[in-house]
């Protein structure tokens, strides 16, 4: 491993503590890691475990109690929500278990979200859209509503438009967790095959030991620390 | 977000949620609705009464009378006539005589066959009768010769015909004349056997009755004032008595630029030491209470307005708490806090403009259909109250509702605003709500 490379993701001392009634629970107590460009990074952890809650705080959906989280050399930890709008239109794109497509909207209308919130004229984005959509295999589904499609060619739509502005870091959370098997490995095939053509970096949360081997690195959470932390070599395990 | 792409999601999701969109558009076209009608009313009551008023008098002649009695007395004399002129605002001013104190004779025809004994004349400043609002039904305004005159609208049927017995000598109103006075000059006559006077006057127009100028306009002849006052003064000279050098008036006539000036110049006047009177005295209390009336109904139209905004604030605020994760994932995916701010005011504001824009049309056909029914006499007493019943057959003819272009322009900006203040807590709403709301698992 090179630790010259700057990582992509840093994490410091991050801690989340949620304040219910009287009640305090810890979510994170004192994370820290790296996560490197051109990474998978699998967390895996069981719900309780604090999970989500690191998505939340590495994609700044979340103000972490204390400790810092850095993006490309930026504090994400400390911005406001004007900065981070703009740092997600650049940088940042999401893959959402449910999909979260926009019902009103077509398959290509919704790719190109992403790039109309950018600014960019509708006739180059829906360019851009269509490509996309036919390299998920959506070319006979372009004009298609949300509801006319299938779960797994939804999440093709919203893999689309994760990768349609070409961000350099993917959350993705849960992105199979409402597909089958069959359909799952041809999403995550999918998923990897983008990230290595483009180096990109991709963080992911899930709880389907399957997703193992499509990671370079498997954090491991329980009880919001980190229990483990792997790098692997396409697919062979590499201790770190 | 591009000006274009914010409005096209506007507008898509108004249209996802017809039903509730149509219906939130539907009380503001009711609000709107109420507000242009009863603007529109207040405006065609006040339009009813200047009519009126109108029809009563010229609104913006100013009659001036002579004050007080005696010594001590203030005439009116060329030196006043000038400082009226000189007031701001005074289109133009012209004294005013009459003759009520000579009889004069008039007869017409030929060999002096016809003959009139009572009838008034007046004098005035001969380019001046138009502006003070005398008008015309024949002839033309050709009084700058000597001895021109013209004549009431029916000073023609006052002859009597010297050759036929008395009582049936003279012809009815609204029957053929005996003769037309446009194409034979009157002798005028006047003063006893050996010393009589007699001058020859041609018409050159027949003016149009109107009793707030004078009798002269139906029953009378319209002197150039320096004619007149030389006849008088011949008279004078002849009966023996001294011929005032110094020229008075006992009422002079002054014409505003526009009634707002009336007011004003009025109350100038009144300051050299004369009386006024003008339909200023009418006019102004009619108007308070129009424009009270129109406030009144302003109100009551707003109110309904109100309730408009309200539903627009609950459909706004219900979309939200539906759209929340929809919000959530906008924000995710990089839309910026104020491209979601704007996004949910336009929203509003779009249906405010859809909803002013129906409203505007929906009243211009309620406008025009009260108004046939106003003419068909359905709505007439009920809307004018006295007024209009004071109207007469005018109020017949004056719409009950009118919609000048500012009102309809006025109304559907209103709407917008409307809707936009009434978008503007649900937008904030909007604009709270965290991205993390795009992960959350419900």
């Amino acid at each position: 491993m090179n630790h010259k490379i700057r990582p992509m993701i840093r994490v410091r001392n991050l801690s989340k503590t949620y304040v219910v009634g009287e009640e305090k629970a810890e979510a994170l107590k004192g994370i820290s890691l790296d996560i490197f460009q051109g990474e998978i990074c699998c967390i895996f952890g069981t719900s309780g475990s604090g999970k989500s809650t690191l998505l939340n705080l590495l994609a700044g959906m979340e103000r972490p109690t204390s400790g810092e989280v850095w993006i490309r050399g930026r504090r994400i930890s400390q911005m406001n929500e004007e900065e981070l709008a703009v740092f997600r239109q650049k940088y940042i794109g999401f893959i959402f278990q449910s999909y979260h497509l926009f019902p009103f909207m077509t398959a290509v209308e919704n790719t190109a979200m992403p790039l109309m919130f950018q600014g960019v004229p509708r006739k180059k984005r829906e360019e851009i859209a269509v490509q996309m959509l036919k390299k998920v295999g959506l070319s006979h589904r372009l004009m298609h509503y949300p509801w006319q499609m299938s779960g797994g060619q939804q999440q093709r739509a919203g893999i689309a438009r994760a990768f349609a502005s070409r961000p350099e870091v993917i959350f993705a959370d849960e992105p199979t967790g409402n597909l089958d098997s069959k359909t799952t490995k041809e999403i995550m095939e999918m998923i990897t095959g983008f990230a290595r053509g483009y180096h990109q970096t991709i963080v992911m949360v899930t709880h389907d030991p399957e997703m193992e081997q499509y990671a370079h690195r498997v954090i491991r959470l329980v009880d919001g620390v980190i229990v483990g932390n792997e790098r692997r070599f396409q697919g062979k395990k590499e201790e770190t | 977000m591009k000006s274009h792409d914010l409005f096209r999601v506007c507008l898509q999701n108004l249209f996802r949620r017809k039903t509730r969109t149509f219906l939130t558009v539907m009380g503001v076209v009711l609000g709107c609705c109420s507000v242009m009608i009863m603007i529109s009313m207040g405006i065609g009551m006040k339009l009813a009464q200047e009519q009126m008023l109108s029809m009563m008098g010229d609104l913006t002649v100013i009659q001036v009378f002579a004050a007080g009695k005696g010594n001590r007395s203030k005439k009116i004399t060329p030196k006043t006539m000038d400082a009226i002129k000189g007031i701001p605002g005074v289109l133009a001013a012209t004294p005013r005589l009459s003759a009520e104190q000579i009889p004069i004779t008039v007869y017409g025809g030929k060999d002096r066959r016809y003959r009139c004994v009572y009838w008034s004349a007046a004098g005035i400043k001969a380019d001046a009768a138009e502006q003070m609002g005398y008008r015309l039904i024949d002839g033309e305004w050709n009084t700058s010769g000597q001895n021109k005159v013209l004549a009431g609208e029916q000073l023609a049927f006052l002859f009597e015909d010297q050759k036929r017995p008395s009582g049936r000598n003279m012809r009815e109103m609204g029957t053929e004349p005996y003769f037309d006075l446009l194409k034979t000059p009157l002798i005028l006559e006047a003063g006893e056997e050996g010393k009589k006077m007699v001058w020859e006057v041609k018409v050159s127009g027949r003016m149009k009755e109107d009793f707030s100028k004078g009798m002269e306009t139906s029953e009378g002849l319209l002197f150039r004032i320096e004619d007149l006052q030389r006849m008088i003064d011949e008279y004078q000279r002849a009966q023996g008595k001294a011929v005032k050098q110094k020229k008075e008036w006992e009422m002079a006539l002054v014409k505003a630029e526009s009634i707002q000036q009336v007011a004003k110049i009025e109350e100038a006047i009144r300051k050299l030491g004369l009386s006024t009177s003008s339909m200023e005295s009418i006019r102004k209390p009619m108007e308070q209470e129009a424009r009270q009336k129109q406030m009144m109904f302003g109100c009551l139209g707003a109110v309904s307005l109100f309730v408009a905004a309200l539903g627009i604030t609950n459909t706004m605020i219900m979309s939200i708490s539906e759209r929340t994760k929809e919000i959530g994932v906008m924000k995710a995916l990089g839309c910026q806090v104020r491209d979601v701010r704007t996004l949910f005011l336009l929203e509003a504001g779009t249906i405010g403009f859809i909803g002013g824009v129906l409203g505007m049309l929906v009243s211009y056909g309620l406008s025009a259909a009260m108004n046939i029914a106003a003419s068909a006499g359905l709505t007439g007493g009920l809307m004018g109250g006295e007024e209009l019943e004071f109207l007469g057959e005018a109020a017949g003819a004056a719409a009950v509702s009118v919609i000048p272009w500012w009102l309809s322009a006025a109304a559907v900006l209103f709407s917008v605003l409307t809707g936009l203040a009434a978008g503007y807590y649900p937008a904030k709403k909007a604009v709270e709500v965290p991205a993390l709301e795009a992960i959350k698992h419900d």
